[in-house]
């Protein structure tokens, strides 16, 4: 301090620190800084996150040669590397799956490496090699576009807490037994994989999104969930699976989850929870449950809209509730079993905390109107109902005005909002 | 002490004070609470019952020079209040950090001393942003960085180098001279063994002053001591200077070429990258008797030196005159041309033939 005004300024500051620096750069302005000085000569080398992207070399119009230069550029990276490599991240459309791969996962298995996440181009698909299934520290995965083959010797990856695969081509006993061999398992991602089966045993399970076309879910050991989202695609092949099932989806998929805070459902989820056995009482209550949204309720089918109202009837923390109705407006105007909602409509139910709702993609059909008018008739202390009605409907928009107008609400505060789009 | 004022008059909002003090010696008094924000000064207070009085004043590390801790209470101040929104707290981060890059240096050394992790994180990411995108050149003259590096050193690493023949060249040259000097050194080194207490070599002598049973290795160090004698006077450093005198005259061009010109035909490039110290080509250990041990220890550091000097020098120039020279030399070909002096290109080319 107060020496020569050509001190050193950086090089001094302790290895942490230079870390922390070198590791908010990109990896390519990082590894430059060995040509500072003597003492920055291989101060790179000793990072422990490595994120490689496109930007780590120059870009060249030549595929290839680009592919090549950038190949070139993680081998040696790695090469040059000394210490432990905590993160390795790779995500670039510009590389598709190459033999290289395999020696870069084998080398970092050896590098107690804890987070890896690789996202390649998609024309073609990485085969995860064997040695990553010897990667014992990891804590974190994620692999997009990839076969995955545990090998029988594999025991699990013991410290792992977070994995993520999407479009991963994985037989349904072998995610399974790689999720229950996990112990520590927190978060669960598993996108387009598609047809399997599953049974999910994770006992430290908290996040879980399922995203694809699944034959079958069944949260079989998953107490700890918080939140879960979940997006059920339909093919004919699971249409006549779920024709054929006898068993009851509500209670294999949220039949035990006592701590759930937030619930996320899209495209046919209601349509597979409403499958299924439902005699006698679920005996559930979501006591933790805050956040409910549902996408794609089909208010035509009765079945689907008991398993809303079950849902928020049992969840008497309800806070905020977003529902998208997807009815086929011709069909759903000849309702029949309107009297549901005045003889057979759990009641009396008091929502006690539900603040917020939002009704979207509205059509006006009758059952969506009951149900608004439900809920209306049940929110105490209800803040705000925004609707927002399907794009496609234009006339009946003032036939939903006029029975919104109507309609008796509990909550004096109450604010019902119009979307109109 | 205005704080010590409104202490009395509002005695319901008096505040405990904590002292302080720099390794200057000076010694001040600040609100706890801010001063807790900081781990370290928390960890004084509460562990070891420090700073209630100025004879117990906390003593600072080094790092943190008054100045500094007059920044760093300022951003405790602000922080540790609860009640700024994430905004505010961002917009004051943002104009807090606005300083010249010395005092951003300071400052997160001396945030880093007192374990004040979110001001050394913030910092860091200010020094990350001011290196991001800059030239070497452009970040050494900020932070006042040394350049002694060599000029193989600085090409950037994991780049394709193959890709430029420059590198390829000066790789070669450069492993040419480590390499001639390596040969000489081993000759000095055979020699200075002698001269120091080196017992085996002393027996040695004496064995052979008495005519007695000589082992091997006496026998190749003597007659390699009468080659070296030689050679040594006539070489070493003659060839040293010739090389600087060759590139000193303006008939670079003419070295270059010869000198690339014979890299060219001696030696088939084996490429990769200049990264690799010591380097070596393939060829040359087969014809020379070598012995083990790494090539770097046995540079004397003076000579190593010289020839980063001269490389130096010689990349220099062919980065100055690369269009032209590339020019010459394509149209010039594999010409040879003789170089004033002792043919000092001869040596270079055909070195085993000086072994002979």
């Amino acid at each position: 301090m107060g020496d020569s005004s050509n001190q050193d300024l950086i090089s001094d500051l302790p290895q942490s620190i230079i870390e922390s620096i070198l590791t908010r750069l990109p990896l390519r302005d990082a590894v430059r800084t060995s040509l500072l000085s003597s003492k920055w000569r291989y101060r790179w080398a000793t990072l422990t996150h490595l994120v490689f992207d496109e930007d780590c070399v120059t870009l060249s119009n030549d595929r290839a040669l680009f592919e090549d230069k950038l190949i070139n550029f993680i081998t040696r990276a790695l090469f040059l590397h000394q210490g432990p490599i905590h993160k390795f991240q790779l995500c670039t459309s510009y590389l598709q799956s190459c033999p290289e791969i395999d020696q870069w996962i084998l080398f970092l298995s050896r590098k107690d490496i804890k987070e890896l996440v690789i996202e390649l181009g998609e024309s073609e698909w990485i085969r995860a090699p064997s040695c990553l299934f010897k990667c014992k520290k990891l804590i974190r995965l994620e692999l997009f576009r990839c076969e995955l083959d545990p090998p029988p010797t594999f025991k699990g990856f013991l410290c792992l807490k977070n994995l993520n695969l999407y479009q991963v081509f994985v037989a349904s006993d072998a995610i399974e037994s790689l999720i229950s061999s996990c112990p520590l398992l927190e978060s669960l991602s598993l996108s387009y994989s598609d047809s399997l089966t599953l049974n999910i045993y994770a006992p430290n399970l908290k996040y879980l999104c399922l995203e694809g076309e699944f034959k079958d879910i069944c949260l079989q050991n998953t107490p700890l969930l918080i939140v879960m989202s979940v997006a059920m695609y339909m093919t004919e092949d699971i249409a006549e699976h779920m024709q054929q099932s006898s068993s009851c989806n509500f209670i294999k998929l949220l039949g035990s989850v006592p701590y759930l805070e937030r619930l996320i459902g899209r495209i046919y989820f209601t349509k597979y929870l409403s499958i299924g056995d439902d005699r006698g009482r679920y005996p559930v209550t979501y006591s933790h449950l805050k956040i409910i949204e549902l996408y794609q309720v089909s208010f035509e089918d009765m079945k689907e809209i008991l398993v809303v109202l079950h849902l928020i009837t049992n969840s008497p923390n309800l806070v905020e509730l977003q529902i998208s109705g997807s009815s086929n407006t011709l069909t759903a105007m000849e309702a029949t079993d309107l009297d549901f909602w005045d003889k057979e409509c759990p009641s009396p139910c008091l929502f006690d905390r539900l603040k917020v709702v939002k009704m979207t993609e509205m059509s006006g059909v009758p059952h969506e109107m009951e149900f608004i008018k439900f809920l209306l008739e049940s929110s105490p202390v209800l803040e705000v109902m925004s609707i927002m009605p399907c794009p496609s409907v234009m006339d009946g928009r003032l036939n939903m005005l006029i029975e919104l107008v109507r309609f008796r609400r509990a909550s004096a505060r109450a604010e019902i909002v119009f979307i109109q789009c | 002490m205005s704080e010590v004022d409104m202490a009395v008059i509002k005695p319901e909002m008096m505040k405990s004070y904590i002292w302080l003090q720099t390794v200057d010696g000076s010694i001040q008094q600040v609100e706890q609470e801010v001063a807790m924000f900081c781990p370290m000064i928390c960890h004084e207070i509460i562990q070891k019952g420090m700073g209630s009085s100025k004879n117990y004043a906390i003593s600072l590390p080094p790092r943190v020079n008054p100045s500094m801790l007059s920044l760093i209470l300022d951003y405790c101040r602000f922080h540790q209040v609860p009640g700024h929104s994430n905004k505010e707290r961002k917009s004051f981060d943002e104009k807090f950090i606005r300083m010249d890059t010395k005092r951003l240096c300071e400052l997160t050394s001396a945030a880093d001393s007192l374990q004040l992790k979110p001001l050394v994180d913030l910092t860091s990411r200010a020094l990350a942003r001011i290196i991001e995108g800059k030239t070497p050149e452009e970040i050494r003259e900020i932070f006042h960085l040394p350049d002694d590096l060599t000029e193989e050193e600085k090409l950037e690493p994991l780049k394709n180098s193959t890709d430029d023949p420059r590198i390829r060249l000066l790789n070669r040259l450069y492993a040419r001279k480590r390499k001639e000097l390596k040969q000489r050194e081993k000759l000095k080194n055979v020699e200075t063994e002698e001269d120091r207490a080196d017992e085996r070599s002393v027996e040695d002598l004496l064995s052979y002053i008495n005519g007695g049973h000589r082992d091997s290795k006496g026998d190749k160090t003597s007659k390699g001591k009468k080659k070296n004698r030689r050679r040594k006077d006539q070489q070493k450093n003659a060839s040293v200077e010739e090389f600087i005198e060759t590139h000193e005259k303006d008939s670079d061009g003419l070295n270059f070429e010869c000198h690339g010109a014979e890299v060219d035909k001696l030696q088939p490039n084996p490429g990769g990258t200049s990264k690799l110290p010591g380097a070596e080509d393939d060829t040359f250990p087969h014809k020379v008797e070598f012995d083990d041990g790494d090539i770097d220890d046995e540079i004397d550091p003076a000579l190593k030196e010289k020839i980063d000097r001269e490389v130096e020098d010689f990349a220099r120039r062919l980065n100055s005159d690369w269009p032209e020279r590339m020019q010459e030399i394509l149209s010039l070909g594999q010409e040879r041309r003789p170089v004033n002096g002792n043919g000092s290109s001869r040596k270079y080319a055909r070195p085993d033939s000086e072994w002979k």
